[in-house]
């Protein structure tokens, strides 16, 4: 059958081909409409080896590549399943970590922190969807902190001259490793405190978005999404201090209000051993909720990113600004209620980090990279003009020293010690403990 | 009459054929020209024999799981190669132009359909390849530089040329 369509095709093809030939005919000597025809010949020549190849092995590769006249392609880590037109791809990844607190050891703890499963499927040449599922810490249920959540649900349609366009939850482009979230995609057991409390990783929000690389390395992504929601704000809990504003208030997908809208713009600029980025998310985060003392209030986020590779360096670094306006009504609010000491909405909450890593050794197979980093953050840096507002954190300084044990393609062992500033010993260190001063061991892997 | 219009009737042509293969940056036609043009280019693909496959894989280090390759010899007497391999999840389709003397002329990106990393498409990254032979390293991070966010497809393409020059050297000169 696929013999059949193939040969179909090619002579549909040929057909078109002469229908058209008068007309092109006068603009090409014959010279060169013979050296079309040898070229068609080869190629042909390759097709009917292709036909052959896969009729002996029915599912060796998508047509795809059958249509270019390819041999089977060589596949370091994906699986390819179904024959036809379509194809599907698994994907996954995870990581374990072990963290001893330095000043309260029986706290040591391990942790599965993350298992994803996701899987792409190819309709055609032009469109396909991707899903990613995720578990956090082992188990979800009732009685467990685990999450289980879609991480990513999106269509995605390229059309002619290299527009790309999403519909679905899809990643934000904020950020060095928002995008990369992989175990093997950054430095250290724990992914930097400016990515996950500052820029909420793995963040994603539900829109339409465009995108386009173009030759010379620019990368242009853009689109229309939903916004977070301030009225999910708890001035009972510390979540907006501790886990950072944002994942406070972000929808996730998870009946996401959506009566007010948000725009993201970034651009990216990847040369060989370098990348120069930036981008803004802006939106109304009140989302018109009757009575909310909120309503008003305006999310604008935006961010500086950059990565440079001489030799065996790998230097990173990244800047992060976010302010919410509006905000005085619903903390006066808060201040004068039943709360005691609630936690207020940040006007302004900011984080930077820079990273330089070394590749200590490496042969075709292992590689092991020693890296240190250094970050500042501040989860709630000012109340903007609130009269009576509490004092503001100073801001969270972070060293992380590790080295990373990269094991072929997609697996890799790390181990770093982290030292806070602010958050050196917490009292009591609870079950499940992260963060503060740790020694932390972790697996990952990718694919 | 204008001219011009004798062109219109290509427009609904155009439309109804575009969209096949969107993510058809260049094909192998346009490949070819753009590597050897004006010359003619006869195709002469290569089926490896077991020897051979073996020799590939000790020079290049990599394993070489199909005996039959996509190649073209230029009049001048270099070779043009088509290839795939797959990035992160998809196929890459890439060409490789070698010069006479065994040096490489260049190498093309055809198509690229990851959501991410398209940006080794950048002439920048792919012009690392040029003037290199079989008896450099071709490899990542050694040789040829990653980009930030294609690491798997920066490696992959690496691979595919080093192992495609590997079968270079088998082949007459």
């Amino acid at each position: 059958m696929l013999r059949t369509r193939l040969l179909f095709s090619r002579s549909l093809l040929i057909g078109i081909s002469l229908l058209f030939l008068p007309f092109v005919a006068e603009a090409l000597t014959l010279e060169e409409l013979a050296q079309r025809l040898d070229v068609l010949e080869a190629e042909n020549a390759v097709l009917r080896q292709k036909v052959a190849r896969l009729e002996s092995q029915p599912n060796a590769a998508p047509t795809a590549a059958a249509n270019a006249g390819l041999p089977v392609p060589t596949s370091p880590a994906a699986t390819v399943a179904g024959g036809g037109e379509s194809s599907t791809y698994l994907s996954s990844y995870g990581e374990i970590g072990y963290t001893r607190p330095s000043k309260q050891p029986s706290s040591s703890n391990v942790d599965v922190q993350r298992a994803v499963v996701g899987v792409t499927h190819r309709f055609d040449e032009s469109t396909k969807m991707v899903g990613e599922w995720e578990w956090e810490h082992a188990v979800t249920s009732s009685t467990d902190t685990g999450e289980s959540e879609v991480e990513q649900l999106y269509v995605e349609h390229t059309f002619p001259g290299g527009w790309t366009a999403d519909a679905g939850l899809y990643l934000m482009p904020a950020g060095l490793l928002n995008q990369h979230h992989e175990p093997t995609a950054y430095y250290g057991v724990y992914r930097p405190d400016v990515d996950t409390k500052i820029i909420p990783s793995t963040w994603r929000e539900v829109g339409l978005g465009v995108s386009r690389t173009t030759a010379s390395g620019l990368t242009f992504e853009g689109g229309v999404t939903t916004a977070p929601n301030l009225s999910k704000w708890d001035p009972t809990s510390d979540e907006g201090r501790v886990r950072g504003p944002l994942a406070a208030i972000h929808g996730e997908g998870q009946f996401a209000a959506s009566h007010d809208l948000a725009g993201h713009l970034s651009v990216n600029w990847r040369v060989p051993g370098a990348l120069v980025g930036a981008s803004v998310f802006a939106s109304k985060v009140g989302q018109d909720q009757a009575g909310f003392l909120g309503n008003d209030s305006r999310l604008l986020l935006w961010e500086l990113h950059g990565r440079y590779q001489p030799g065996r360096w790998d230097l990173a670094g990244e800047y992060v600004r976010g302010t919410l306006s509006h905000t005085e009504a619903l903390n006066e609010f808060y201040l004068h209620g039943t709360t005691p000491n609630p936690t207020l909405v940040p006007a302004l909450f900011y984080g930077g980090y820079g990273q330089a890593a070394y590749r200590a050794w490496s042969n075709d197979y292992f590689k092991i990279m020693a890296f240190a980093r250094y970050e500042i953050l501040n989860t709630a840096a000012d109340y903007g003009s609130l009269v009576g507002a509490p004092a503001t954190p100073r801001d969270e300084r972070i060293w992380t020293l590790g080295t990373s044990l990269y094991v072929g393609d997609g697996v890799v062992l790390k181990a770093d010690y982290r030292r806070y500033r602010n958050d050196r010993y917490p009292s009591p260190v609870p079950p499940g403990y992260t963060k503060g001063d740790s020694l932390n061991f972790g697996v990952g892997y990718s694919f | 009459m204008n001219t011009h219009n004798g062109w219109l009737w290509l427009l609904p042509v155009a439309a109804l054929t575009t969209p096949a293969y969107a993510t058809t940056y260049l094909t192998v036609e346009q490949a070819q020209q753009l590597m050897f043009p004006g010359q003619t280019l006869t195709s002469a693909p290569i089926k490896l024999d077991e020897a051979q496959r073996l020799t590939v894989e000790r020079a290049s280090g990599l394993a070489v799981p199909h005996t039959d390759f996509a190649v073209w010899r230029a009049s001048s007497g270099g070779y043009f190669f088509l290839d795939a391999v797959i990035g992160k999840h998809e196929l890459i389709t890439y060409a490789l132009g070698v010069n006479p003397d065994g040096t490489i002329k260049d190498v093309e990106i055809l198509d690229y359909r990851e959501s991410y990393g398209g940006e080794i498409r950048n002439a920048g990254w792919r012009t690392q390849f040029v003037q290199k032979s079989a008896a450099d390293p071709l490899k990542l991070d050694q040789d040829i530089r990653n980009i930030s966010g294609a690491t798997l497809s920066s490696r992959h393409v690496t691979d595919g040329v080093r192992r495609l020059m590997a079968i270079h050297a088998l082949l007459p000169r």
